[in-house]
Parts: structure tokens; sequence; C-alpha cells
């Protein structure tokens, strides 16, 4: 059955009217609070076959069957399997439909497991909750996803939803006054990524009344041209007799109210009945649909921000292994906080969007790309311009991404536009044109021209819209060709007026080879800016770059009364007191928590002292001192933290200092830390981290929710002989437990510390672990005390 | 029910980590100041509640209308001669959970005092949560917060609890099948309500099974409790 044709001529009817909530209807039957509403598909069939009747008496023209929570994790202890109570759910709502031409939904709400990383759930583990469920529900007309308040949810289900069926798609998310979900996402992303993926419909259900929704349907409204959905409670409900507070005729009026917001489809959520729909419908007699006709702008987002490219906006160019040791370094030993700490300097910089390439040869690229995706967006939330040579590892980026993203980048020759824009399409991303093809980069403007015009065809003709094409008209060395400059800003100029399109690029090459480089690559930003350039990417930390897009911001009118440039050089004096460093010590900087200056100092001393006197005769000496004022209660714990973060910097700069130099770090040791299977609670591990690793041991950091096995093989790989396990549950101190027999089992040569809250020494030696850490200081000292007694070749 | 904070409890927040009296250096309080000023930015609060009629038995204190039986000597004591109970759940909001992440990312200083910040917060909500409830309630006599993990009351019993209040939809409160609530500062309890006067339930170490790994106890200091 070619389900989009029924729901397309469907579509063609003035307004579609959905059906009220089924809870409510259930409830009024006699559903006790905690009991599973879909199992009443199979024990009482009459009862919701009653219920959907009277929806599609009232006037609905599409009903939802009763399978909102039928999903794998929510009928965990439930005698019935999805697939029995989906398919029973649709029969009834199929059933209720007979001599109508009433639609059948899939009704498919949140799975009820956060995702990573606020969760636990991982989005192939939501993928595959969501596929079942699409499956089972094979007979039903359109798929509905309603009450969503994670997009990276969402997005899981909805790709599960495309690649399992054909059917229309209609998703509604759930938003609280302040415009977000509970989880932040703001409307502008959820329809940007939403309609990029390529639904059919898009809306709001839940949580407030008609009134309350409709400053976010406005908000919706400027955002899509899809139809939008609209299925509100019925207002509010009182806190103690949980009624709600609109009557069915009030509620029609308020939905009236947000027909000229380009509403289309209307229906009710909690607290509404067959009373709501019957009198919304009447209502809609003699309103017309007024679509909306809405000039997108070219953005990107992440869930919980949207850049919009409507003046120049900084991709910061630092999240690349190219020419940097120490970047290297950090891949090969998976040192994803590493990449972490690039972003967010250079969020501090100034960037609006991050660029992220992880290639390296050595390692598995598309396996390391999902990981620095997932982990950046977990901590930053500026929106990602994904950036890889080999279209597999775009699209698994493109896959687990939250928001609608860049791709760096397609280019002129037919094997790249052939592999790259159908991801493009498929993910709804906008997208890095080169103008380069088989033959290399043209030389001429015309020629780069040409080819941005090439890739604009390409695009539009499969569909990806031309807001969504960023042309990159690249920049090459001015020592070496001095009239390639110039060819480019041309090149730049005439895309941006002759084809209207944004533009971007790289310009640090430009000064490649010359001295003071700084001052010709931020003249040439200059003067790319004045000819159209919308995208530098650059290094946000150098100040000169940022400054130069910030100073055409404020001359040339996008920056309003220059506050944006006054918040970031108003008040710089006091923001930085490192002037003062000449008259401190690195000791004192370490006992007074100075970030920066400790790494300053420790630049000097580098100049004249050997990297490990630094760390022996003082950042040793000053932690060690630091650990005995916390044993001692003279200072408390942020204190003793503080001291390492300044260590901890000092560290970078002296391991800096090696990757440059090629000479070896010594290492005390291996010692794995990680967060047991099922506990999220990852602070005190991290903080046992921060100080293990001033201690000069390489720690590798499992994270947290971490498999017994995962443990046992990391061991095992790496040759590590401290294991410490952290645990903050007493639900959480099995895992501990059983984590340790498996690595007793295996038969690893290793000593396991454990530590948390609920511990307690007596537990510990229970559960077979060999050492109890009161606290971090604790673990630095047994970590000693292993590595001199038991293993001391390390 | 949306709550508003203005400003966080600092003391309580130094208490929890582990701050045992004396001077707290300028550095701490410029980073104080950063991260309860972010927090305040980034937390939505919010408490939801329902009351029930609640009913002695054998098997524990049934609560009427829910698939809910308290068990635990604890909770049957804390709720001995009420009639009814206030079932309430409160959260910061993910905002909370994003903030102590970017700031374990950038500094574990910032994310232990941000964390320690958000525990104190949170226990606000719940003073405030409280103090409306039981306005929105009236004029009836009421026992102090009580909540799953204290004594010997479940930890097992929070899952049927927010699904009763319907947290997930309603505030965005989730549960992992270890029993850990997500948004992590979040809180649920159990109130009892009654027409007559509740002799006030004794409260302390004394009658806390937790008394024997409690971190506080271990540092000499004390949960409030």
């Amino acid at each position: 059955m070619d389900f989009k044709a029924k729901f397309e001529k469907l579509m063609q009817k003035e307004f579609v009217s959905l059906d009220g909530a089924m809870g409510t209807m259930l409830q009024a039957r006699g559903l006790k609070m905690g009991e599973t509403p879909e199992v009443l598909n199979i024990e009482n069939p009459e009862m919701l076959v009653q219920i959907h009747k009277e929806y599609i008496e009232a006037g609905a023209d599409i009903i939802y069957a009763n399978t909102f929570g039928a999903n794998r994790y929510k009928l965990e202890h439930c005698d019935y399997t999805v697939n029995q109570l989906i398919k029973a759910g649709i029969e009834n709502a199929k059933k209720a439909c007979e001599g109508t031409d009433t639609l059948v939904a899939l009704d498919i709400g949140p799975i009820g497991q956060l995702l990573e990383p606020t969760g636990t759930l991982t989005f192939e583990q939501a993928y595959d909750i969501y596929k079942e469920q699409i499956i089972a529900g094979s007979e039903a007309d359109v798929i509905v996803f309603e009450t969503m308040t994670d997009l990276y949810e969402l997005k899981s289900a909805v790709l599960a939803a495309k690649e399992n069926s054909n059917k229309p798609i209609i998703c509604t998310m759930t938003f609280e006054e302040n415009m977000r979900t509970f989880t932040g996402c703001g409307v502008d992303s959820m329809a940007l990524t939403l309609e990029g993926l390529g639904v059919d419909a898009i809306g709001l259900n839940c949580s407030l009344g008609p009134a309350e929704l409709y400053p976010i349907v406005e908000k919706l409204s400027k955002w899509t041209n899809l139809p939008i959905v609209l299925k509100p409670n019925a207002g509010l409900p009182d806190p103690v007799t949980n009624e709600y507070n609109v009557t069915p005729k009030e509620f029609a009026k308020l939905m009236q109210k947000t027909i000229p917001l380009g509403v289309k489809i209307f229906g009710g959520c909690c607290g509404t009945t067959p009373e709501f729909i019957k009198e919304t419908n009447a209502m809609l007699k003699g309103e017309k649909y007024q679509p909306l006709n809405n000039i997108i702008p070219s953005a990107c987002c992440s869930a919980s921000k949207t850049v919009v490219i409507n003046r120049p906006r900084i991709i910061g160019e630092r999240i690349n292994p190219t020419g940097k040791k120490r970047f290297k370094e950090a891949l090969l030993a998976n040192d994803i906080d590493y990449i972490l700490n690039q972003a967010i300097e250079q969020i501090h910089g100034g960037a609006d969007i991050l660029d992220v390439n992880v290639g390296l040869p050595g390692i598995d690229e598309g396996d390391m790309m999902c990981r620095a995706v997932k982990a950046l967006q977990g901590v930053v939330d500026v929106p990602l311009q994904l950036d890889s040579t080999i279209p597999a590892v775009l699209e698994q980026a493109l896959r687990v991404y939250n928001g609608k993203p860049i791709v760096n980048s397609v280019n002129g020759e037919e094997k790249s536009l052939q592999a790259v824009l159908p991801l493009v399409k498929k993910y709804g991303a906008a997208v890095v044109g080169l103008c380069l093809d088989e033959n290399g980069i043209p030389k001429t403007a015309e020629g780069r021209f040409e080819i941005a015009k090439k890739i604009l065809d390409r695009a539009t003709s499969i569909g990806i819209k031309k807001e969504n094409i960023f042309i990159d008209c690249l920049c090459l060395t001015v020592s070496a060709e001095q009239d390639a400059a110039i060819e480019t800003l041309k090149a730049i100029h005439k895309v941006k007026t002759e084809l209207g399109l944004k533009t971007v690029l790289g310009v640090s090459n430009i000064s490649f080879g010359l001295p003071e480089r700084v001052i010709v690559t931020h003249n040439f930003l200059t003067m790319a800016l004045a000819n159209g350039l919308d995208l530098p990417i650059i290094n946000p930390n150098v100040a000169d770059m940022t400054g130069s897009v910030r100073a055409y911001n404020v001359l040339v009118g996008h920056d309003k009364n220059s506050i944006e440039y006054v918040n970031a050089y108003g008040n710089k004096k006091s923001e930085n007191p490192a002037e003062k460093s000449e008259n401190i010590d690195l000791a004192y900087a370490l006992e007074n928590g100075l970030k920066a200056e400790g790494a300053k100092l420790t630049e000097q001393l580098l100049e004249t002292t050997e990297p490990m006197n630094i760390i022996n005769n003082i950042l040793i000496p000053a932690l060690d001192k630091c650990g005995a004022e916390f044993e001692s209660g003279k200072i408390f714990l942020p204190q003793l933290i503080l001291t390492a973060g300044v260590a901890q910097g000092c560290f970078e700069v002296i391991k800096n200092h090696f990757a440059k130099t090629g000479e070896k770090s010594v290492s005390k040791g291996k010692i794995i830390v990680a967060t047991v299977k099922g506990d999220i609670h990852d602070i005190g591990k991290n903080i046992v981290k921060v100080l293990l690793e001033n201690y000069g041991y390489d720690v590798i950091d499992l994270g947290k929710d971490v498999d017994y096995q995962s443990v046992v093989d990391c061991a095992i790989e790496n040759n590590v002989h401290l294991v410490g396990l952290s645990a903050l549950m007493t639900t959480t101190l099995v895992s501990m437990e059983k984590t340790i027999q498996l690595l007793h089992k295996n038969n690893v040569d290793c000593k396991i510390m454990v530590g948390g809250a609920v511990l307690t020494p007596e537990y510990a030696e229970q559960i077979g672990a060999d050492y109890y850490a009161k606290d971090a200081k604790e673990s630095c000292d047994i970590a000693k005390e292993v590595f001199e007694k038991f293993y001391p070749a390390n | 029910m949306q709550v508003n904070l203005n400003n966080i409890n600092r003391d309580e927040a130094f208490r929890y980590m582990g701050h045992k009296g004396g001077e707290i250096p300028q550095s701490i309080i410029s980073i104080a100041d950063e991260c309860e000023q972010k927090l305040l930015e980034n937390i939505s609060p919010k408490y939801i509640y329902k009351i029930f009629d609640i009913t002695p038995s054998q098997e524990g204190i049934i609560v009427e209308n829910t698939p809910l039986v308290f068990k635990g000597r604890d909770i049957a004591e804390h709720l001995q001669g009420c009639e009814k109970c206030v079932l309430m759940c409160a959260t910061l909001s993910s905002g909370a959970d994003r903030v102590i992440r970017q700031y374990e990312a950038s500094g574990m200083e910032k994310a232990v005092v941000a964390d320690c910040l958000a525990s104190s917060a949170i226990e606000q909500v719940c003073n405030i949560a409280e103090a409306e409830i039981q306005k929105a309630i009236g004029d009836y006599n009421y026992t102090w917060r009580f909540s799953a993990g204290y004594g010997d009351f479940p930890l097992e019993i929070q899952k049927d609890f927010l699904t009763v209040l319907d947290a997930q939809r309603r505030i965005g409160l989730n549960i992992t099948d270890s029993l850990i609530l997500i948004p992590r500062k979040s809180v649920t309890a159990v109130m009892g309500v009654s027409k007559n006067e509740i002799a006030k339930g004794k409260r302390g170490c004394g009658c806390c099974n937790m008394r024997e790994i409690c971190n506080f106890r271990k540092r000499g200091t004390h949960c409030g409790f």
C-alpha cells in the first residue's frame, strides 16, 4: 500500500483532525495509576474499539492506536511482547475505523530511559528499541512520535522509521513555557533537524494548554514550512484535584487563534475527550488553512543552540591533528578529554561552530569520530562541522550527531558528489562545497565559480536546499602563488553575489612560509570578509583573528551598538592578572590556584630547567604539601583540586614540550579508573584521575557505566597493574563486586582499589578489593605503594 | 510547579564540600560565584506532588489507588498516625547536569563546587515545595520529608513512585535501572498528613540505617537529617 499517497490525499483537506487523550479515557474507565495501558489492547479490546469510535464520531481523521509505551524497556516485566501489544493495538484501531476513511497511527512515545550523556542508553540502543516497534506496527498508516523531549532520542526514532518503513512520519515534542523541552531542546533546533530528516509534519503536544502553547507555536511557525500539528492538554491540571481547567468550547476557541500560525493538524492531549475534538472540528468548519511561506535562513544547530549564518560566524579549526604532535598523541591514546579541552578553549576564544577532524593513520577514524562527536555534544552546545575525507566516516558522524551539522566537505569531483551529497540529503545537514575537481584547483576565480555552480546544481537536483550549501573558494599560500589570493577573493565575491550562496574559507594557509604569519592572515581575513565571506575557519584562540571578525561585525553594523565587542574587550584588564607573574613563582601559583600563571611560569622554566627537575622539585613537592594540608584538614576539597588543576596545566605544558622535542615522558605506571556498570556518578572518579595524573601516572579513564568485561579487556590489553573502581550507590556495589570477580577469574595481574560514598573498608575487603581509598588523596598513596612494592619495574 | 531560586545556600554547599569552618580563600569564593551564577542561569527547578489516603497493613503501608506499598520499619514509624500522605518529587532539571558536565571537562575544581552547590539548591527547592504544598493542601499536620533510601525504606520504590506521579512526562524526571534519578539533582519524598497532631519523630544518625557508611559521619559532620 502506498502510505504516502494515502496521507497526501488526507492532507488535501483544509484541516486534519487527530483524536484526543487516550490515557484520560482509560482512567475514566478504571485504569489505575501505574498499570500498563497497552495490556488492555489484548485484555479488553472492546473498550479500546469503543474509545476509538467515539473519537471517529467526533471527527478524527487520524486516530492514535494505544501503543504509546509499548516498547521493550517499558514492557520488561509485562506478560506480553512488544509485537503482541502493538499488533493488537493497531487491530483495535483498524476495527474502529471500518467503513470510514480514518487513518490509524502507530503511536510511539519516549522509551522511558534517557539517552547518553544525561542517561545511560546509547543512541544505537534507542534505535533498536524503536525499530522493533516500527516493524511490529507495519499495519498502521502513519507513524507518530509524540511527547518527545529529547531531540536525540527523536532522531534515533525517525531514522528507525525511515529505514524500516515507508510510512509518513509526524513528530510532536513537548515544550515548557520557557520554549525549551526538559532536555533543553529549542524550537528552532527541533524544526531545523526534523525538517532536514524529512518528516511530514511537526508540532507540539502535551505539557500545557492551547493558550500557553501559543507563543511556542508562533516561534515554530517562523522556522518551518511543514504543516504544523497542535495537540495540547485541556489547559493546566489542578495540583490537588488533578482536573484540567479548560472546557471543550474554550479549547476550540483557543485553538482557533493558532490558525494564522499555519496549524493544519489539530488534536488534544491529556484531559481532552471526544467533546473537545467535536468542538474543535465545529470551529474549523468555515476556517481556511494558512500555509506557511517562510524563507528559512542558512543555519546549523545543536539540540540547544542554533547558529544563523546571517553574518560572519567563526568556525574553530583546532580539533584537527594535522601538523600537531600533541593532538596526534592524544588521539593515539584515546584521550577524548584533550579534544574536549580544545573545544572549550575555542569557544572561550569566540568560536560559533567547531570543525571536528580526527583523521589519523593507525586509528579507526569512524569510531573515533563517533566518540568525539558524542563526547563533544554532551559538553558543548555549539554546532559541529563534521570533517573527514572518508564518506563512511561522515555517515557515522551524521548518524550520531544531535542537531543539524555542517558536512566538510564535498567537491566537484564526480566521485565525491555521488558519495557525499546523498548523505547530506538523508541526514538533513548543510555542506561545504570545495571549488576543486578532477583537474585540481582552478587558477582563476571563474574556474572556481564554475565548480561552485556545478556543486549547487547537483545538490539542488537531489533536494538539498540552496541555503544549506556553503562554498569554499579555497585559499592558497601567497608566498608560493602571489596572484592566487586575489583570485580567491574574486571567487568569493562572485559566488556570493551571483549564486547567492554562503561562503566558507580556511584562511590560515595564506601566510604559510612567511614571518609574522598572523599579520598576513588576519589582513587577508578582513579582505575576505569584505568580499562576502560568511564562515571563516580560523584558530579562534589567536586574538587578532577573532578580533578581525568582531571588528568587522561592528564596522558593518551587525553588532548593534557594539555590544558584543564591548563585552569581549571592555573588561579586559581585570580579567588577566598574569602581568603580575613576574613577582610570583610556580610554587605560589600552585598554592593559590593560578592556572594561567602556572602554565606560563612552567613555559619560562623550561627554557632553563630540565622538565624532570620541574616535576620532581616543584610540582610534586607542592602537591605533597597540598595533600598533607588536606589530610590535616587545613584546606578542603576544592582547594586540593584547584591546586591539582594548576599542576595539570603545568604538566600539559611539559607534555607539549616532550611532543615537540621528541623526548619520552616518564610514566610511573598505568592505572585504569572506571565508574562501574549501572552507575553514572563519575565526579569522584574524575577527581581521582586528576590527582593520579599529577603524580605522573598514565591514567586510562574508561568513563562511567563501564561493562565488567571492558575493564578486564583493557587491563589485559594495556598490561595495567592497578585498577581503580568507583561506585556511589548501594545498588551498583554489586557491579563493583562482579567486576572484581571477573578480573580475578581472568587472572589479571593487577591490584584493585575501590572507593565511593557507600563503601567501607570492610565491604571493600569482602568483595575482594586489595585497597579501599577513602578519598582521592589516599588513592595516590595507594598507587605509590602498589608500584613501589609490587611492580617496581614499571 | 516552577520554583524560582535567586541564590543558592553556600554555607550548606561548602559543608558538602567538607569544609569544617575557618576562612574560605578568595580563589574558592570566586569559583563559587561563577558556578552559582551559571547554575542559576541554567536550571529550571520544578516539583510535582499528589496526595493519597494510606492504610497500614501486614505487608506495609498501602497507598490507596496506586500499586504502591511502602515497606520497612522506618517509613511505617514515620507515617504513624497519618491518614494521608503526600508524594512529591522535585528536580533542578537537566540544566544542572549539563553545567556540571561542562565543568568536569574544563576544570574539576569547578565541577566539585557546582556539584555541591546544586545539591544545596535542590534542598532549597524541596523546602520551598514543602511549604507551598502545605499551604495548598491546607490546615493539616505534616511530618518532615522522608525519602527512599532513608533507614530501611527501599530505593526500589522509586520506580513506581515516579510512575504514579507521572514524573517523566510532567517534570522530566527519570530513573535508571540502577535506581539513579535523572536529572541527577532530583529528590523524591513522602510526607505524612494528619488531622491530628503528629508526634515529632526522632531524627538524627541514631535512627538512620546509613549511619555505618555515611560519608558525613566519616568526616565527623552531619547531613542535617
